[in-house]
């Protein structure tokens, strides 16, 4: 379960995150639903502690230090670079090794991860030249490698082709379905309507909703998610 | 110090695999044993010609220490913000600090490796040139020793430049400047020998062209000045270290400017 309370984060004097509140439960995939520049990019980031805040907390299946919160989360941000001269095993390798993974069991969730994810045929190939779909597909690969608790993406359908997308949405419902919290960032109103259970709108750095979609349309009182997002998000500019 | 392990034993191997940069770290390293085997048949048997020798040769030693680990220092820091894979990094739960160290052993894997054979190149100009070191062991061990310890504070000097820049092409700018301190303090020292105080003895860079100096020209070298002076390098390498380390910790190195 993840839980931020009252995050709040500046940079370079402009005030990015502010209070933002949300909980994603365990076994439910939560998306984290906002325009450009709305926050949500900062707030994923602060709570795999690459980024600390300024204020308020962030609590990963109860553990709210950095190094803790790390071990119990596996992410895929914006970032995603490989290491051009090594193979996908080995850059799956090098990540289980900073873990503390054991040799025989990081060999096993190797070859596990790698049929699951459909990339024997480049398994051993040097990941320079990939495409999008490969690189990605390897550094999800990555993430999951220490069977995390917790899964955090930030718009992880970005540049995919479709049967990647579907893919990768049978994959975050398989591990909903194992009881792990997934939370997703997505600007893509689909994408959150088909995949998750719970959606927190995003808007200039603070929670302004969140809930099932179903409960979003009825507080908007829209019929439509896309609908709702505006209503909740900038309702001025609507009416 | 399993994870600096890990660390360092990665960017080895990842630094092993980029044979355009190792083929050019071993011509830098190559390249002063034969310009000074070259002008040493050419000034053979002329008067003053051996003290300007063995001034060269302390300047090229002490730039293949810097040449040495310069790419990988480049490729470790900056070229992981540029390609995006520092901040999967960072996401692992391993303290900066031996990050900062893991890469930094790595870099000065490098820089010994350029040392080692720029040294070898040497040895094989002086068996040619009929020129014979009469130190004890243990002044050639101390002596070692202090110029060993050259490429670790190299490296740490290389990798904090790198956590600052941007990208490879701005690391790549400050880090062939960087190779211009020892270049410069060497000549310097050769063509302005009255400027040489005993204290520099002890002054990392200056030091070790000094001893290199004493060595080659007179064939011995203190003792205890080598040990010092290594030593003051290492310590020196250790707060470079650290700034680089707290370099990595600010949000800038995640943001990018």
């Amino acid at each position: 379960m993840i839980k931020t309370h009252n995050l709040s984060k500046s940079f370079q004097g402009r005030q990015v995150v502010r209070g933002l509140s949300f909980e994603a439960p365990d076994g439910a995939i939560t998306g984290l639903l906002g325009a450009n520049g709305a926050g949500k990019t900062t707030t994923l980031r602060m709570i795999c502690g690459v980024l600390q805040a300024d204020s308020g907390s962030v609590a990963v299946d109860g553990a709210s230090d950095a190094r803790e919160r790390q071990q119990r989360v596996g992410a895929l941000l914006d970032h995603i670079g490989l290491y051009s001269r090594l193979t996908v095993r080995e850059n799956m390798a090098y990540f289980g090794r900073l873990r503390g993974m054991s040799t025989e069991i990081l060999q096993e969730r190797i070859e596990h991860l790698i049929g699951v994810l459909g990339l024997d045929a480049i398994a051993d190939r040097r990941t320079a030249g990939f495409s999008q779909g490969e690189r990605m597909k390897t550094a999800l690969g990555r993430a999951l490698l220490h069977s995390p608790t917790n899964v955090v993406l930030d718009e992880p359908t970005n540049g995919l082709d479709i049967p990647t997308i579907r893919s990768l949405r049978d994959l975050l419902r398989r591990l909903r379905d194992a009881g792990t919290c997934v939370v997703f960032s997505s600007h893509v109103l689909d994408e959150v309507h088909a995949l998750c259970d719970r959606v927190a709108v995003v808007a200039e750095g603070k929670i302004v909703a969140q809930g099932s979609p179903q409960e979003l349309c009825t507080r908007a009182g829209t019929a439509s998610l896309e609908d709702a997002f505006i209503e909740l998000t900038c309702p001025a500019e609507v009416y | 110090m399993n994870q600096i392990l890990t660390i360092a034993r990665k960017e080895i191997a990842d630094g092993l695999r980029d044979s355009r940069s190792v083929v050019a770290s071993v011509a830098y390293a190559l390249m002063g044993p034969v310009v000074v085997g070259l002008v040493s048949m050419t000034v053979h048997g002329k008067t003053g010609s051996e003290a300007v020798l063995t001034g060269m040769m302390a300047i090229f030693t002490l730039v293949s220490a810097f040449v040495g680990g310069m790419n990988v220092a480049m490729d470790t820091v900056a070229g992981e913000r540029e390609r995006k894979s520092l901040l999967p990094l960072l996401m692992n739960a391993v303290p900066r600090t031996s990050i900062v160290l893991g890469k930094w052993l790595a870099v000065s894997f490098f820089a010994i490796g350029g040392l080692a054979i720029n040294v070898l190149g040497f040895l094989l100009v002086f068996k040619n040139a009929g020129m014979s070191v009469t130190a004890s062991s243990a002044e050639l061990f101390s002596g070692v020793f202090g110029l060993f310890t050259l490429p670790f504070l190299a490296a740490a000097i290389q990798l904090c430049i790198s956590t600052i820049s941007r990208g490879v092409k701005e690391a790549q700018t400050y880090l062939s400047l960087v190779t211009f301190v020892p270049m410069g303090m060497g000549m310097f020292l050769v063509f302005c020998p009255a400027a040489r105080r005993a204290w520099c003895s002890f002054m990392p860079v200056v030091g070790q062209q000094l001893q290199l100096e004493a060595l080659m020209s007179r064939g011995r070298v203190s003792f205890l000045e080598p040990v010092v002076l290594g030593y003051l390098t290492l310590a020196v390498s250790v707060v470079v270290l650290l700034l680089a380390a707290n370099r990595l910790k600010q949000d800038e190195i995640i943001y990018g400017n």
